[in-house]
């Protein structure tokens, strides 16, 4: 193994970058973003030599069949969504590429402190807006904000949650800007879903490529069904001695619905619907076969909104009525704690450099994408001036709803989005355009570059922690920046290598 | 055991074994007609209608193979093979978890092959093998569910769920076979009338285990005594309700004596039935009304299994 010996071998074709002559690369091109296989001169990056070389060996005929064992592989374990036609329904698996992404150690390791200082110092700050509020008498964050956010739970305030731990689970997108540095685009502090597809193109990236993967010494992540689980545990201890724990989600119905089961199965616990639990006297049951036992901390995957129709969303049937009070009485933990969603808030977000200082006088190790924030004057006029440029997203939401990507939409988008944010400046936060980093993705039987992003999930309850791993997502259309899977992304196993 | 992983783990069983008691009369019975007269063929096929599409929502009518493809593939028959495996693989995914992956992963594939574009040609090329398939499929699926998982209350579960289907679908198999037995049930068989009784034998996959027993002469009393109450054979109706009560006693271990007394006694009734009664009885007596009790005893221990363990009021059990 010479990673890191290799010096740059290539020589550069033309002007214009382009990677390698060999079969496989011969339609790969470089643009200004920052690419995770290729130096700017075109030749491999030390730490993706190994790959580079082995995807020149290879005949394209044999990645087809690599990728489309993976491909069977999703379809038998029913990794799927469903597409529903107007005669049946049919499942379609969710792509997947076949080509690791390959992440230095050194990079990971700088990432994952600034990682944990992040979630540290938002639960410092979910603390503080649901009881004192002493960000906001500061003037560090405007009370406004805070208050106005549509994800602020009043139900919350004053309630006692374990370890002070309303983040257990999270799940940042990570980009990385033409620089090569790595810089954060969202925190996802609600119901994070992913974490299965990163160890389910494990297993498949370690099937395709085993050699390599030994050879790399990559670091694995396999354990994280444990490492939730302790998690989970941690909640109630001082609590409960053996608690009932159980993952609660919305049903089959649900397209992560594989992940729950997934999780379920990893942690060897109940896997619940909300149908299936009820309260009573302010302590939560489930229907047991053998009657009702008491259950004691919930790893929810539904929405604070739907969770219980007494307090929120009275037409959810997915929730368990009178979760609230028995959680509010202390009777049950449930993780992520409700109302979490105001620290992930688009605008709250521009303010989280600010937070970790306040909270840990430090400075942030992990940067943010520069933020204008609509609800100033100032910031709405640059916003408007520059739509072409920027990418204007809405506050509160997620999934790549709500959103104006400026260079990639036409005129007459831009000019309805215009007048959305004239209307409800309050709503909305503009971002420069940053071309996300590329990486050799396998498609139309050659290899290209697709435009990638990277989701690490970060574990929160005595301490923080995560697996050296994360799922990249991959923005299958050639040239597009949106990763999210509701949008037609892919994703992509990463490895993390020792050093 | 939460109680709707119980609903799906049993259900899932018993439409598996549903599925594959179709697949295997249906292949039976196109592999008869080669030897039948059109007459008696088509005679045939009213019995196996009612003994499958059941319940009947209207009258089926077609030429044998119209009717085998449609208790076979049709997505709009709600009993036909393809839709026995849709529901069971819908009840199966809700209990993923419980499952384990090479369970899970088996009955995903053939799932996806008798929903596949190519299933219909397959079908019209060789319809016999291609039951074959579906039985051989689901066997696997049982030997897997045997020794990758947990012989735990899922399980028994499952167990349950298999046997309760069993007994029925064999005793209305039956039910609709006797209606017409010969003057004297003590004597051997011939042509033409042994080949309706040695496909009878076929469909309960019980011709080997018969010859072993009473040799190869077939005898409507002998293969009557067989089928109902051969104490050792996994498609007599005695073994299904046998295991019915032995699995009863397994499931929700954590339940009290009081919730499950009545299904216990109903099962113990209807085991005490099969293990005490007579053959020979029987064919002098009421042997259709025996075997509908059987089907009747089968759907009361089903409800008050359902009653004890699934869909119980949760009021009673909180305000103790």
């Amino acid at each position: 193994m010479e990673l890191g010996k290799s010096a740059v071998r290539l020589t550069v074709v033309s002007n214009r970058a382009r990677p390698g002559q060999d079969a496989p690369f011969a339609t790969y091109e470089l643009d200004r973003a920052y690419d995770e296989m290729f130096q700017s001169d075109g030749g491999p990056r030390p730490h993706a030599k190994d790959l580079y070389d082995t995807l020149c060996t290879l005949p394209i005929a044999e990645l087809e069949r690599r990728q489309q064992t993976c491909e069977q592989s999703f379809l038998h374990q029913g990794i799927t969504f469903t597409v529903y036609g107007h005669e049946e329904a049919t499942e379609k698996i969710i792509p997947t590429d076949l080509l690791p992404r390959i992440v230095p150690g050194a990079e990971w390791d700088r990432l994952e402190r600034g990682l944990k200082q992040r979630i540290v110092a938002l639960n410092h700050f979910l603390k503080d807006v649901y009881n004192d509020g002493k960000i906001l008498n500061d003037g560090i964050v405007p009370r406004d904000l805070v208050f106005g956010s549509k994800h602020y739970l009043r139900q919350m305030r004053g309630v006692a949650v374990p370890l002070d731990a309303y983040v257990n689970v999270c799940g940042t997108d990570i980009i990385r800007r033409e620089d090569g540095s790595f810089v954060v685009l969202e925190d996802n502090l609600r119901v994070p879903s992913g974490v299965s597809y990163m160890l389910a193109n494990r297993e498949v990236a370690k099937r395709a490529f085993g050699d390599l993967y030994r050879a790399y010494g990559v670091r694995p992540i396999e354990h994280y069904g444990q490492e939730l689980l302790a998690t989970l545990k941690a909640l109630a201890a001082g609590f409960r001695d053996e608690p009932r724990i159980c993952l609660l989600t919305p049903g089959i119905f649900n397209s992560a619905y594989y992940e729950h089961a997934f999780l379920a199965r990893q942690m060897g616990v109940e896997l619940v619907e909300g149908r299936d639990l009820l309260v009573h006297d302010n302590v939560v049951y489930m229907r047991t076969t053998a009657g009702v036992k008491r259950v004691d901390v919930i790893y929810r995957r539904i929405d604070d909104d739907f969770i219980d129709p007494l307090a929120f969303r009275h037409d959810s049937a997915l929730g368990v009525p009178g979760l609230m009070n028995a959680y509010r009485a202390g009777n049950v933990v449930i993780a992520n704690a409700l109302g979490t969603g105001v620290a992930d808030d688009k605008a709250v977000y521009s303010y989280v450099p600010a937070i970790i200082r306040y909270y840990l006088s430090e400075e942030p190790l992990l940067d943010v994408v520069e933020t204008y924030r609509c609800r100033e004057p100032q910031q709405l006029s640059h916003t408007l001036e520059n739509l072409d440029k920027f990418v204007v997203k809405a506050v509160g939401e997620s999934g790549g709803y709500g959103m104006l990507v400026g260079p990639h939409a036409s005129l007459a988008e831009r000019e309805a989005f215009r007048a959305k944010l004239k209307s409800d400046p309050d709503n909305y936060i503009a971002q420069p355009t940053i071309q996300l980093s590329t990486a050799p993705c396998f498609v139309h039987g050659g290899v290209e570059a697709r435009h990638v992003d990277l989701r690490p999930y970060i574990l929160h309850a005595t301490d923080t922690r995560l697996v050296p791993g994360a799922l990249t997502r991959v923005a299958l259309k050639r040239g597009s920046l949106v990763v999210n899977s509701s949008q037609g992304g892919g994703s992509k196993d990463t490895w993390v290598l020792p050093t | 055991m939460l109680s709707r992983v119980a609903d799906s783990l049993y259900w899932m069983a018993r439409y598996l074994e549903r599925a594959e008691h179709s697949a295997r009369v249906l292949a039976v019975k196109l592999e008869a007609m080669l030897e039948q007269t059109p007459d008696d063929a088509a005679e045939a096929w009213v019995r196996v209608v009612a003994a499958l599409a059941w319940p009947l929502k209207e009258p089926v009518a077609g030429t044998p193979d119209i009717l085998a493809r449609r208790l076979t593939l049709d997505k709009t028959e709600p009993s036909s093979v393809l839709n026995s495996i849709r529901v069971a693989r819908d009840n199966a995914r809700q209990v993923r978890e419980l499952i384990s992956t090479e369970m899970w992963e088996q009955l995903n594939r053939q799932y996806l092959a008798i929903h596949s574009a190519e299933v219909e040609q397959e079908w019209s090329a060789q319809p016999v093998p291609f039951l074959r398939e579906v039985v051989s499929e689901l066997n696997l699926f049982a030997g897997l569910t045997d020794s990758t998982m947990r012989h735990g209350e899922g399980w028994h579960f499952i167990q349950l769920g298999r046997y309760t289907e069993r007994a029925q679908a064999v005793s209305r198999l039956l039910d609709l076979h006797f209606g017409d037995l010969p003057a004297d049930v003590k004597q051997p068989l011939r042509a033409p009338r042994y080949f309706d009784w040695l496909s009878l034998l076929k469909q309960c996959t019980a011709f080997e285990a018969y010859c072993k027993v009473y040799t190869a002469d077939v005898v409507p009393a002998k293969v009557a005594e067989f089928l109902i109450f051969d104490p050792e054979f996994p498609h007599s109706i005695r073994f299904a309700t046998d295991h019915i009560q032995e699995e009863l006693s397994y499931v929700a271990p954590g339940a009290g004596g009081a919730r499950r007394l009545q299904a216990e006694r109903l099962a113990g009734r209807l085991k005490a039935t099969l293990d005490y009664g007579q053959v020979e009885e029987l064919l002098a007596g009421d042997i259709d009304g025996f075997l509908r009790g059987i089907q009747a005893s089968c759907k009361q221990i089903h409800q008050s299994m359902y009653d004890a363990f699934i869909g119980y009021s949760v009021d009673e059990l909180l305000t103790v």
